[in-house]
This record gives C-alpha cells, sequence and structure tokens, in this order.
C-alpha cells in the first residue's frame, strides 16, 4: 500500500487522519507489523530536545533617531556580545556567547530564552558614525514585541545519531558532553533514540528542505542539510529556521554546560508520513536497533578511540556495562520533555492545525564530514622538551639534589630509580625543607608526577600545566622511562621565536 | 529521619567505633556515604528514630569521633528542571532518579550533599539549603 503527503493532508483536513507517536509506532511494528502499520497509520510524530549549540537568531531592531549604524560596529544584549557584521540594525546573537560579566552563568542561550519569554532585554550598541547614520552610541531595552523580526536559526540539530561519552582519565572532565567522572566513572549521551526525527527516516525520504516542523513551541521548517552532516556515516543533520515571535519559552532553554560554556536547549518535533511499508518499518524500529559509540573523552584529540558500541536501549535504561563494571548513565537530552513534543505534535495535527509538507529538494545521502585543513605543522612535546637528562635517585641526599639545580640552573629534577620515573623535586620543594630535618630526596619529592608524552601536542600539555598550576612535567614513554622535561620556559622561548 | 557527619581522626580511623555505638545504643545507623582510610575521614549516617539522634551524637563525641546533625536540604525546582538527567550519574546514592515518565525525581532522604548535581544542572535547578 502507497500513500501520498496529499492525501494524507485531505485527512488531516476532514480530521480523520490516524496519528501515532514514535513510541507508539514501535508498539504496533512490534505487535502488527510495518505492514499493517501503513494501512493503520499516516503520521508518526517525532521530538527531540536536547543542547543545540549552533542555535542563534537574527534580531531587526529598526531605526533610532538619529540612526546608528550598528553593523560593523558593537553590539551587547544582556551584556553578552552579538554579531554585528550585518546591516545596519541587524544583529545575530548565538547561543554560545558569553556574558561580560557573569561569565558561563549567562550566555547567548539566555538572551534567547529571555526574548521568548518576553523580558525585556538591555542593548547597549556602538557604531563608528557615518553621513548617514551619525550617531555613535545607543542604550537602550526592548522586548521581542518591538523587534520587526526575530528569526531563530539552527544550522546543525537533529542528530541522527549521536556518540555517547566516557572518561579513562583520573581526573573529572568538563565536556560539550557534560561532566565525565574519572576511571570511566559515568557515560553520558544526547540522543532522542526512538523519538529522534531522522532515526525514523534515516533515509531521508520524508523529509527535506522545506519540510514543516515544529520548533521551540511554533512551526518552522528544515532549511537545508545540517552543517557536519554526515549520511555516510548515519550521523545526518537539519539546519532549521522559524519565527522567534511565536515560539515558547517552554521549549528554548538558555543554559550553562559546566565550565565548557553557555549553550540552548531547543525542542524540534518533525511529523514523517507512513507513504510505504519501508517509513512504517524504519518508523517503527525499538531502541535496540539503533547503535552508537562509547567514545573515550579522556584523549584529547579529534580521533577519540571507542570504548565499545552500545545500542540507545542500554543507554536509555540508566546503566551500561563498561570493563565489566556496571556505569551510570546521563542522558543530557531530555526524553521527557521530547515525548512532550512529540505529543504536542501529534495534538496539532489531529486538530488539522498542521499540515505536512512534502520537500523541495530532498537532503544529501552522499557526503561525509571532512576534518579541518590544518596548513601549520602541529608542534608536539618532542620538538620542546628538554632531552640532556638531569635526574637523580631518591636515596640521595638534598645537599646532592640542591647542587644539581643550582649547577645546570634547573627548577625541575626528575627522580628515578632502575630507569623508571618515580618523583619529582623543585628548588620550591627544597627551599620549604629547609630547617625540617629532613635528609632524602624521597622524604620531599612528590610521588604523583604529573606527566607528559613525547607525541601529545604541546597546546594539551599546557592546559595540564595550567590545571595543575604547575611549570613542568617530566616527559615518559609507555612503560615509565624518562624520556626529557618540558617546561614553561621551553615554552616560552618557542612562543617568542615564533 | 535524620543525618548525622561523623569525622574521624587519623588515630580514631582504626577503631570499630561506628559499629560499638549501634551495638551499645541498639539504634541502627544506615551509611549513606563513607571515605574513610588511614589518615582519617568522614561518613555520614542517617538514623531512623529521630528521637535518639542526641543521644547518638553523644555517644559518637564520647569516643573521640566528632559528630554533628547535617541540617541540609537539597531541593529541585520542578518549574526549571527539564528532565534533562544531566545529574543522573553523577548522584552517587541514587537520590535523583527518574520516575516511569522519564521525569525527575529527588529523594532527599538519600542524598549525602556531595554537590556534584549542583554543578551540573545546566538551568540551575538544584540547590542546597540550610535548615538552620
Amino acid at each position: 500500500m502507497r500513500k501520498t503527503v496529499q492525501e494524507i493532508n485531505e485527512k488531516i483536513k476532514r480530521g480523520e487522519a490516524v496519528v501515532l507517536t514514535a513510541e507508539e509506532m514501535v508498539e504496533l511494528v512490534k505487535s502488527k507489523g510495518p505492514e499493517a502499520a501503513v494501512r493503520e497509520v499516516d503520521v508518526v510524530t517525532t521530538g527531540t530536545f536536547g543542547a543545540m549549540c549552533s542555535t542563534g537568531a537574527f534580531l531587526n531592531f529598526g531605526h533610532a533617531d538619529p540612526p546608528i549604524k550598528l553593523g560593523g560596529g558593537e553590539v551587547y544584549l544582556n551584556d553578552v556580545p552579538a554579531y554585528t557584521g550585518l546591516a545596519a540594525v541587524d544583529v545575530y546573537v548565538g547561543s554560545t556567547s558569553i556574558s561580560r560579566t557573569k561569565g558561563l552563568e549567562y550566555g547567548g542561550g539566555h538572551v534567547l530564552e529571555d526574548l521568548v519569554s518576553g523580558k525585556e532585554i538591555e542593548l547597549i550598541g556602538k557604531g563608528y558614525g557615518t553621513d548617514c547614520y551619525p550617531r555613535r552610541e545607543i542604550r537602550t531595552t526592548f522586548t521581542i514585541h518591538d523587534l520587526n523580526q526575530a528569526i531563530l536559526c539552527c544550522p546543525r540539530t537533529c542528530y541522527q545519531r549521536y556518540n555517547a561519552a566516557t572518561n579513562s582519565r583520573d581526573e573529572t572532565l568538563y565536556t560539550y558532553m557534560g561532566m565525565l567522572l574519572p576511571n570511566y566513572g559515568n557515560v553520558t549521551f544526547s540522543w532522542a533514540g526512538v523519538l529522534s526525527p531522522l532515526s525514523r527516516d534515516p533515509e531521508y525520504r520524508t523529509i527535506g528542505i522545506g519540510t514543516r516542523i515544529f520548533l521551540g513551541g511554533a512551526q518552522g521548517y528544515v532549511i537545508s542539510e545540517g552543517t557536519q552532516h554526515d549520511p555516510e556515516r548515519g550521523m545526518g543533520t537539519l539546519a532549521v529556521a522559524g519565527d522567534m515571535k511565536k515560539m515558547n519559552s517552554r521549549y528554548i532553554r538558555g543554559c550553562t554546560i559546566p565550565r565548557y560554556g553557555t549553550s540552548l536547549y531547543l525542542g524540534i518535533g518533525i511529523p514523517i508520513p507512513v507513504l510505504d511499508e519501508g517509513i512504517a518499518m524504519t518508523a517503527g524500529r525499538d531502541e535496540s536497533q539503533l547503535k552508537t559509540n562509547i567514545l573515550d573523552y579522556g584523549v584529547p584529540s579529534r580521533e577519540r578511540p571507542v570504548v565499545r558500541e552500545v545500542t540507545c536501549a542500554e543507554l536509555r535504561s540508566g546503566k551500561v556495562e563498561l570493563a565489566g563494571k556496571e556505569v551510570p548513565v546521563s542522558p543530557l537530552s531530555s526524553f521527557a520533555m521530547a515525548r512532550e513534543i512529540s505529543e504536542t505534535l501529534k495534538r496539532w495535527i489531529e486538530k488539522g492545525e498542521f499540515l505536512l509538507s512534502e520537500p523541495v529538494e530532498p537532503l544529501s545521502r552522499e557526503r561525509t564530514l571532512k576534518p579541518m585543513r590544518m596548513v601549520e605543522r602541529l608542534v608536539r612535546v618532542k620538538d620542546l622538551m628538554t632531552k640532556r637528562l638531569i635526574t637523580i635517585g631518591p636515596d640521595e641526599s638534598l645537599e646532592a639534589a640542591a647542587t644539581l639545580i643550582k649547577q645546570h640552573n634547573i627548577d625541575h629534577l626528575p627522580v628515578v630509580e632502575k630507569d623508571r620515573l618515580v618523583g619529582i623535586v623543585t628548588s620550591w620543594d627544597l627551599a620549604v625543607s629547609l630547617g625540617t630535618g629532613k635528609k632524602r630526596v624521597s622524604e620531599i619529592m612528590t610521588r604523583k608526577v604529573i606527566t607528559a608524552n613525547e607525541e601529545e601536542p604541546v597546546d594539551v600539555v599546557v592546559r595540564r600545566l595550567e590545571q595543575h598550576k604547575i611549570s613542568g612535567v617530566p616527559v615518559v614513554d609507555g612503560e615509565g622511562r624518562l624520556r626529557g622535561i618540558l617546561t614553561t620556559d621551553d615554552i616560552s622561548k618557542f612562543a617568542v621565536r615564533r | 529521619m535524620r543525618k548525622i557527619l561523623l569525622r574521624y581522626s587519623p588515630e580514631k580511623s582504626s577503631e570499630p567505633i561506628l559499629a560499638s555505638v549501634i551495638k551499645d545504643t541498639g539504634v541502627l545507623l544506615n551509611v549513606l556515604q563513607a571515605k574513610v582510610n588511614s589518615r582519617g575521614g568522614e561518613i555520614i549516617v542517617a538514623v531512623e528514630d529521630d528521637e535518639r539522634v542526641p543521644e547518638i551524637i553523644r555517644t559518637f563525641q564520647s569516643r573521640g569521633v566528632d559528630a554533628e546533625e547535617l541540617k541540609l536540604t537539597t531541593v529541585l525546582n520542578r518549574d526549571a528542571c527539564m528532565d534533562c538527567g544531566a545529574c543522573l550519574s553523577l548522584c552517587p546514592t541514587k537520590a535523583l532518579h527518574f520516575n516511569p515518565e522519564y521525569r525527575l525525581e529527588l529523594d532527599k532522604e538519600k542524598c549525602v550533599y556531595c554537590k556534584l548535581c549542583i554543578e551540573a544542572c545546566p538551568v540551575r535547578a538544584l540547590s542546597i539549603l540550610s535548615l538552620e
């Protein structure tokens, strides 16, 4: 059996269309099979509600008197910088832009939520003054009702699937995938699973450019394939836009991802017309058939290692097994809100308030994600580290350590025993040991040494130095053998050369 | 149910004080969290019978363990919460959990005030308030 979008729209107008949420569709297909599902169901509604960092909005303020050219100038909305490289009184405010005074507690995402809630926003603008726009400064307040247009735009959303995250390191990581506890202490994922729009239509047969969608509580549209659209790896994305003035702040929530940045939780729902058995089948797949990988975010590289494959069902259960251990899972996208959106969209369609649309153009099915082109050679630890090794043994005297530090004009003295790094002594450690009666290096050395590996990018190690408030790291190989030492001196000498 | 924070010095960490207090008072103490090693540490215990709390505190103190009632409460602001679940895997006692509808719930009795969820919540829906 085959149906067309027009036929389904006629049924919607007559109030006769049968609409199921994706969760209900999964149950139906499980019990009756896809063939019966096509006969019985016209539309499947989906929903997703997660942090969508690429979200922002184009705002048009209208002209001041005397007029000001904000374009090319500076604009702050509640002290959050907006992008002004547009015409005179248009700006773009993105969800990850950060308040100049409140830092990560308030950002562009919060500005967007406050706008949709109807709150007053403070505008501070600076222009450079032209013959037609003589004014140079403006300070005012406005609400969304004062704007000519507020167009919400999200160039990357609705990931068909996304990897889950964990952390092999022995320290907590603060990532865009949330707080990752040490030693595989937890797993996070951000995926609406059965409710995820593109997972229901993985061949992009019904979702395409021009598709009418639920966006932030109003109607919006798919405007393009999303950025980083990666259909070849089953990670398609969508770009969407809509009229923010009609949106509802329940579905637009500014947020702070701890020690990472600000963002915006955005609610999106897409209807899938059940045109034939193929669509009924994919729309009815349950979460045990949806798979992704758990990646180790402890490795600060683009190519993060896969820890294991996992089904969405396991992730949804709240715990997964990693290396024989049961690990708790945090979803980061709200399943309850995704469900609410799929139910709201279902009601809209049942009441005839929302009609389906056919794509104007299909989404690309042959594209893969390319990495950034890098023209500069990456500077690695081995390029800058000092290879001439001055070391000391743990049983040697503090006088011997002091002599070495003075002789070689160094601050860090790695402590080595049988070829292995066992500690580190700094000139500071020696200074504070004065008068304590301690005699041996082993009594004052730091045993838990922060180290680096020769192949690591220097930037990664610089961040480690900052985090631990130290000025140097011994460089060791996989077996713990000392290969060199990298200090802030080595790094600043290189920075000056560059 | 009330909660008591016990602080052990290094000297006391090797003595079976918790067991002896339970044995001598006959009050069952539910260990919510324990971080003790040879350098001392902290244990949080829950007491079912509110009336026995002062006695329990006195007993621990007489045996050299610093004990005080935890007069704190964790608050989940349901109006702000979006049920994202970012806090779930950080909660050491599953005080924060989903109900069958995937809406977040807080079981205050299980909370040990580790504060991980406070920082993790993207919309600041969780807080700890002092009851004093």
